[in-house]
């Protein structure tokens, strides 16, 4: 038995028919192709799949298609609209990026970080993250992209 | 063939559970539900109470507890400042909850209904004698925490009831609290071992209503009547933190299983006591002295 449901994604409405058991991750890549979404290990530990959900950071495996029904999603795609974020930039200046698989996750946590703190001190920015499994980079300069972009939100914000 | 709804009242999924409660499943947050195929594969409805307001919301009722609604999520528990004020405990132990990203969908009811032996908010709720209110479609009943729990994975909860709200009487004075746990890693699934502590602070630094509990090192969550027994009425020394500690180790009834050995649990829970007495220990100390210095500087 398929279910129509209906959200809003990455600021647009969208209708699909999903299964009962079907997860928020397979939506978004098998119906609406949005592939930056990853799947990792499905079980909520590594946050390859994380997406905001009504701006909260959520794992999209270990949520039902069927609960995004009226609500608001937002992918690594909505963030890059207009080209790379200026997050995107400073994972890409600082080399926060190896193989990537990580990535599209890392930046949704870390624009989640972004969000709730202005000013986040590294304590934040780590625990932010602390859900997100990397392999490859070892942190270090995912923590640095983030307190950069923290850094130049705030210039931008006073104006400078 | 699994079906999924959405049901719009409590009443209705009360009526629900109570015609098909033994093929039905209630969802909240997923965090749990979502990672045991096996307890997928046996419903043939998901109830998703995520979206009830009944199961929402943190508020001070007019009898005078703290009601936080069992749809309510770890995250919204820890970021409270209501719930920070009359039980900080809680707090505490629900912002060390897995991940950012389980606790942003991980609920309180969950926690409970899961009823693992490491689910993180039951030695907080121990220590605050928390009551679990629960519903059912012409009853209600609340159940005080400790009677709440039979066993591994198991509650009091018949299959035609559900968790509406925990309630937490409201404590006057200065309380302290802390909430330790060891694990693999941050963010990652169960403690092998955690300690919850609270206790009245008085301006003698003595400290009364002690409560002790633990996670992970028996069937259920338990209290320590002994550590707390050790540090009632007292003024926090370091040979009474380690008589708890030491307290805390021979109640730790744990067994070796697929992600701790016995031997290191009863380690863990007598060092994560001392983790968090010790500071509080300092901050006793450091809050008598200022007086005694200003009055020599006079
Ligand atoms: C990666 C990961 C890390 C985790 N880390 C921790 C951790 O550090 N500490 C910890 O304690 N837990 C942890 N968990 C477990 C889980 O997140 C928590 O137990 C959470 O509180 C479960 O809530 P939920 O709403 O997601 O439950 P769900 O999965 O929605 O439900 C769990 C069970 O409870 C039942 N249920 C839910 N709500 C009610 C209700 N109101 N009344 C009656 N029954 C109900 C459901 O039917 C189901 O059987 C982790 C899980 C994952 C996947
Ligand atoms: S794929 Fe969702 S957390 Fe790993
Ligand atoms: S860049 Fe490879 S996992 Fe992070």
């Amino acid at each position: 038995m398929s279910l129509t449901i209906h959200f809003t994604l990455n600021g647009s409405p969208v209708v699909f028919e999903v299964e009962p058991e079907e997860r928020l991750v397979h939506t978004l890549r098998e119906r609406a192709g949005l592939t930056g979404t990853k799947l990792g290990c499905g079980i909520g530990e590594c946050g390859a799949c994380s997406v905001l959900l009504d701006g909260k950071l959520v794992p999209s495996c270990l949520v039902l298609s069927a609960q995004a029904d009226g609500h608001e999603v937002t992918t690594i795609e909505g963030l890059s609209k207009n080209g790379l974020s200026d997050l995107q930039r400073a994972f890409v200046e600082e080399g926060a990026v190896q193989c990537g698989y990580c990535t599209p996750g890392m930046v949704m946590a870390g624009e989640a970080v972004l969000r709730r703190y202005q000013r986040p001190t590294t304590r934040q920015i780590r625990a932010g993250i602390a859900g997100n499994l990397c392999r490859c980079t070892g942190y270090a300069k995912i923590v640095s992209a983030i307190r950069k972009t923290a850094r130049r939100r705030a210039h931008r914000r006073s104006g400078r | 063939m699994l079906n999924f709804l959405r049901l719009s009242s409590l009443a209705d999924v009360s009526e629900m559970l109570w015609a098909d409660g033994p093929v039905s499943a209630l969802i909240a947050g997923g965090t749990d539900l979502l990672v045991r195929p096996e307890r997928l594969a046996s419903a043939r409805i998901l109830i998703d109470i995520s979206n009830l307001t009944e199961l929402g919301g943190i508020g001070v009722t007019p009898d005078g507890d703290l009601r936080i609604g069992a749809a309510v999520t770890h995250q919204e528990i820890a970021d409270d400042d209501t719930v920070r004020r009359h039980a900080h405990l809680l707090a505490q132990a629900c912002a060390q909850v897995g991940s950012v990203q389980i606790r942003n969908r991980g609920t309180l009811g969950g926690n409970l209904a899961n009823a693992s032996p490491a689910g993180d908010s039951i030695p907080a709720l121990l220590c605050l004698e928390a009551r679990v209110a629960l519903v059912a479609r012409e009853r209600g009943r609340a159940v005080p925490i400790n009677e709440f729990f039979v066993g591994p994975a198991k509650t009091v909860m018949q299959v035609d009831e559900l968790i509406e709200s925990v309630r937490i009487p409201l404590r006057r004075g200065r309380w302290v609290s802390f909430f330790e746990k060891a694990g693999q890693r941050k963010g990652m699934c169960c403690s092998k071992a955690s300690v919850a502590f609270l206790a009245q602070r008085h301006g003698d630094r003595r400290l009364t209503g002690v409560r002790v509990a633990l996670g992970a090192v028996a069937p259920t969550a338990i209290r320590v009547p002994a550590a707390e027994a050790a540090l009632e009425g007292q003024v926090l020394t370091l040979e009474r933190a380690r008589a708890a500690a030491e307290a805390c180790r021979e109640a730790a009834r744990a067994i070796d299983d697929i992600r701790s050995t016995r031997d290191y649990r009863r380690e863990a829970v007598s060092a994560l006591l001392l983790q968090g007495l010790l500071p509080l220990y300092d901050r006793m100390r450091a809050l008598a002295r200022p007086r005694r210095r200003s009055r020599r500087r006079r």
